[in-house]
């Protein structure tokens, strides 16, 4: 152990400061709670109880720090630079804000596209910087050159870029907001906070706190995943809890939402089942139709069970999801299979293939969306009249008189969720077939070898072989299918109209949520119901992790 | 078995194979085929049946004693079939019988078909228990009673090269028109400006690309800090990452937008870009990259006296591009695709800050009854992902093949 090196007064001084600095921070946090609490209350609770937490543990946290800052431990040093860190980045945001910049975003949309020609000419200048690597010169000084021109071109291209969208401008603007008392606020506390950062981390204030090697890869591995974490815990981990919290309210998006137990569960699962004494018998015999409606009826000969709920769209949005899923899965991943497994040849041309079938995963749903729905035109459609054509040469072939169904794809409610189920699994086919045709191609040949050598038949290798030793990436292709299928919205936001279709034959659950959170503004509801979503798609993904975990026990 | 039976077998199965794949390969293209012509199509000619693919305009001629350009059609002529232009349609034609032999009916101009006895004074006769009016129809110079059974319209086609010379008169409808192939690239620069696609184009293209560039930033240090700096508690966030990947977006879509409203960014384009530059899957992507990345390199960059950064910029990122390209064709993609959170946050008034989905969105409601101009917007909305995907087709079909769990 050696004794800490001598300190000279100056940094001591540094270190004094950044203690008093501590205890300042402790206290204005602690007068921030304060305020906060008896201040008249606009904010809702959930706000205040976060704001408070955070000022907590900052208090906690600061006066830990001046503490250990007083004993000379790293542990201060951390501290600080933390505490200092996340009020920087805070005041870096508020500064952001307020000088517009997250609103100006809108303004660049305007003139955007009047700047993206000069973006072209950027683009021009980096390939000219490539052409070198491509045309290696000996000529050292050509090359050299050529690099100085690709850099003027591309900072001239950039330049142009910034007048055309007016950026001088919006620079302008921006440090007018700026300089009001709430910029001023947020680039004072930048100063403040900035200033500390870079005092604490001078190396001799470093090493008055007895730094080690570590402290610095700690140091840095935390900076390197702050921005990346904090927006994580903004943006994702943060409003998943408020999730959970909201499905207890009675939240709607204006008012301070309040709690309301488990209300909003017990609506969506409340339901009902009662026997039927003839199968037309109707509903309102017996249930109480004041707070139960019909979801569906089974009928057996003469008598019949009748299925009632307090939310009837719930449930049917249940039952068209999981008829979406139970069809759209293996409609697309069992063509993906065998597609697969036919490209795995070494034929020429399978990579054009490949790359074909891939296509339709790129496109976007919407679009997508709307291409089908004239495909499905019952009377102009592409769909109909493949359909005509082939029942024309069936009966031509064989003399039958099979009659034209002229199919009402959308706006027949036996048919509309299928016609949602063949565009979703034309769209995942190719994905899943570039999944599985990764899968083939890390079965060791050797395998089929021997089963050659043993006798074995196409057939005999596919069951054999290919299907035990794809069980990984077949899990992994329906569960991510499985959890995409579970989700569907946009085909039927887009092809229906109106979008629950006829009969609410195609309300799927993300429907019904969206319709219950932004339609109906019932987001505590649509809050519960994206939980109930989430617990059924882990419980379908569990299923078939276990299958897969017994089936691949059962191989090994 | 001798060698050319089997050569035949072989030919036959790979036969096979290819029919299969060019089946599957024409279900996958023709789509986006069918938007291509489409968009390309006049509207009446997208309503056409049975439904053609090449888009075809009517042709039209310049007659003379004509202002207007008039439409051509096939006309039999004397048992030939000849181009001849229509001068005139919804002539009304009567299809005339005398009461007693309703099969026997004569066709004649209802102009040229007086009543009988007169316009005020009309005689009438009862069939079927209805009095029905008569006319008087000319039957080969004699003069015949009748009645109207039915009534149609026929045009007047004329021979463009000779308009003086006897007419034909046919049914418009159940007649030919000529057509030929023309393209019609007008509907893009249509729908582009009036119907809002050029803002939402420009938008969405601005939001993609910050998208992109942020996420790129964010998963990269990101990754970089699990894969490579030893930190207390990494471990613990890193699971709690990996955790996250399988939750569904929409879990979070009600508390994103009342966080959005209460930071003031409804309707604003910041919505769409902020929230979606910080993501676990990137990260985790990015991680798994670095990870295989040789440690001695930044050892020894390390002892040089380089900072982190200046090894990641120098070393790790220029040695990173494959898996750089691919994460942001994944990310360009998702960005530019995106629907429901853009219909959530951005109002549907707000025209000057839709992107492309909800301008399509907006487009089918008001553009349906033309589909030409619609896929027009589709095809907007879908060529450019398609294009990033055929030049990063290498990097980018590959790296999903890799994303297939391994064992």
């Amino acid at each position: 152990m050696t004794t800490p090196s001598r300190i000279d007064a100056q940094t001591n001084l540094v270190l004094r400061i950044h203690m008093v600095w501590r205890v300042l921070f402790a206290f204005v946090a602690a007068v921030a709670i304060l305020m906060l609490w008896t201040g008249a209350g606009e904010t809702p609770l959930w706000q205040k109880i976060l704001i408070a937490l955070g000022a907590v543990i900052g208090i906690g946290a600061s006066a830990y720090g001046a503490f250990q800052i007083s004993k000379r431990n790293h542990a201060g040093r951390m501290a600080s630079l933390a505490l200092d860190y996340l009020g920087f980045v805070a005041c870096f945001v508020f500064a952001l804000n307020a000088g517009e910049f997250f609103i100006g975003i809108d303004a660049l949309g305007e003139t955007f596209g009047k700047g993206v020609p000069y973006l072209g000419i950027t683009a021009l200048g980096y390939f000219l910087g490539m052409l070198e690597e491509y045309f290696p010169t000996k000529n050292k000084s050509a090359e050299s050159s050529l690099k100085t021109v690709s850099r003027w071109v591309m900072l001239g291209g950039f330049l142009l870029f910034l007048w055309q969208v007016d950026a001088l401008n919006g620079i302008i603007y921006f440090i007018g907001k700026l300089a009001q008392p709430g910029g001023l606020i947020a680039v004072a506390g930048l100063a403040i906070f900035g200033l500390s950062l870079w005092s604490m981390s001078r190396p001799n204030v470093a090493q008055a706190l007895n730094v080690k090697t570590g402290h610095e890869q700690i140091i840095n591995g935390w900076l390197f995943l702050s921005p990346n974490l904090l927006g994580f815990l903004i943006f994702f981990a943060g409003p998943l809890l408020l999730s959970f919290y909201f499905s207890f309210t009675d939240s709607d998006a204006i008012r301070a939402p309040n709690w309301v137990g488990f209300e909003n569960y017990a609506k969506i699962l409340n339901i009902k089942f009662a026997t039927l004494d003839s199968p037309d018998q109707l509903a309102r015999d017996v249930v109480d139709i004041k707070v139960y409606d019909e979801v569906g009826r089974f009928t057996f000969g003469n008598t019949g069970i009748l299925f009632a709920a307090a939310d009837k769209f719930f449930w049917l949005a249940l039952r068209n999801t999981l008829t979406f899923v139970l069809f759209a899965v293996p409609l697309s991943v069992i063509p993906a299979l065998v597609l697969s497994n036919i490209l795995n040849s070494k034929l020429p041309g399978m990579k054009f293939y490949r790359a074909v079938y891939f296509m339709p995963s790129i496109a976007a749903v919407v679009g997508i969306s709307l291409v089908w729905q004239w495909l499905y035109n019952a009377t102009i459609g592409y769909i109909n009249y493949f359909i005509t054509l082939g029942i024309e040469f069936w009966n031509n072939l064989f003399t039958a008189a099979v009659v034209d169904p002229k199919i009402q794809w959308v706006s027949d409610e036996n048919t509309a969720l299928f016609a949602i189920i063949i565009i979703a699994a034309w769209q995942t086919m190719g994905f899943n077939t570039v999944l599985f045709l990764a899968g083939l191609q890390n079965i060791p040949g050797e395998l089929y070898e021997a089963a050659t050598v043993d006798g074995a038949g196409v057939w005999d290798k596919f069951w054999g072989i290919t299907i035990p030793m794809l069980a990984p990436t077949t899990f992994y292709v329906v569960s991510t299918t499985t959890i995409q299928a579970m989700q569907v919205f946009e085909q039927v936001f887009i092809l229906m109209n109106p979008p629950e279709g006829p009969n609410n034959s195609t309300i799927t659950l993300v429907l019904y949520l969206y319709r219950s959170g932004f339609q109906n503004f019932q987001q505590g509801y649509a809050s519960a119901i994206a939980w109930i979503l989430f617990i059924v798609i882990f419980g379908l993904t569990l299923i078939q992790f276990q299958r897969q975990r017994r089936s691949s026990i059962y191989e090994s | 078995m001798n060698m050319k039976s089997y050569r035949f077998v072989r030919f036959l199965g790979n036969f096979g194979v290819y029919f299969v794949l060019t089946f599957f390969a024409f279900v996958m293209i023709f789509p986006f085929l069918y938007m291509l012509s489409t968009s390309f199509k006049i509207p009446s000619d997208t309503f056409r049946y049975p439904p053609r693919m090449l888009p075809r305009d009517p042709v039209t001629i310049q007659v003379e004693g004509y202002d207007e350009p008039l439409p051509l059609y096939f006309v039999d002529v004397d048992g030939s079939r000849k181009e001849y232009a229509l001068a005139k349609s919804n002539i009304k034609v009567g299809i005339y019988a005398p009461a007693d032999d309703q099969a026997n009916t004569v066709e004649r101009f209802i102009s040229e078909v007086k009543p009988t006895g007169g316009v005020m004074n009309q005689q009438k006769i009862t069939v079927n228990g209805e009095e029905v009016k008569l006319f008087d129809v000319e039957v080969d110079g004699q003069v015949v009673p009748m009645i109207l059974v039915s009534q149609t319209t026929v045009g007047e086609f004329i021979d463009p090269e000779n308009p003086e010379s006897e007419p034909v008169f046919q049914n418009v409808r159940l007649s030919e028109p000529v057509e030929n192939v023309n393209w019609h690239p007008e509907n893009y620069t249509e729908v582009i400006e009036l119907n809002n696609l050029g803002r939402a184009l420009t938008n969405t293209t601005l939001v993609t690309v910050l998208v992109v560039i942020g996420q790129l930033a964010t998963s990269v240090f990101g990754g970089y800090a699990f894969a490579r700096l030893k930190f207390p508690g990494r471990d613990t966030v890193f699971v709690f990452y990996l955790g996250t990947i399988m939750i569904p977006f929409v879990m979070l879509i009600v508390p994103l937008y009342q966080l959005m409203v209460l930071i003031g960014w409804t309707d604003r384009l910041a919505a769409l870009i902020i929230p979606w530059i910080f993501t676990a899957y990137g990260t985790f992507l990015m991680r798994q990259h670095f990870i295989t990345f040789p440690k001695e390199i930044e050892e020894a960059a390390l002892l040089d006296g380089a900072s982190r950064f200046a090894i990641l910029k120098d070393i790790i990122i220029p040695a990173s591009v494959p898996a750089l390209a691919t994460q942001a064709t994944f990310t360009f993609l998702y960005a530019w695709n995106s629907f429901i959170w853009p219909l959530v946050i951005i109002n549907v008034g707000n025209e000057k800050n839709h992107v492309l989905t909800l301008a399509l969105n907006v487009l089918r409601g008001r553009a349906s009854d033309t589909p030409n101009l619609i896929l027009a917007g589709a095809a907007i909305a879908i060529v450019p992902p398609l294009i990033v995907f055929i030049l990063g087709q290498r990097f980018f079909v590959e790296s999903v093949a890799g994303s297939g769990v391994k064992g």
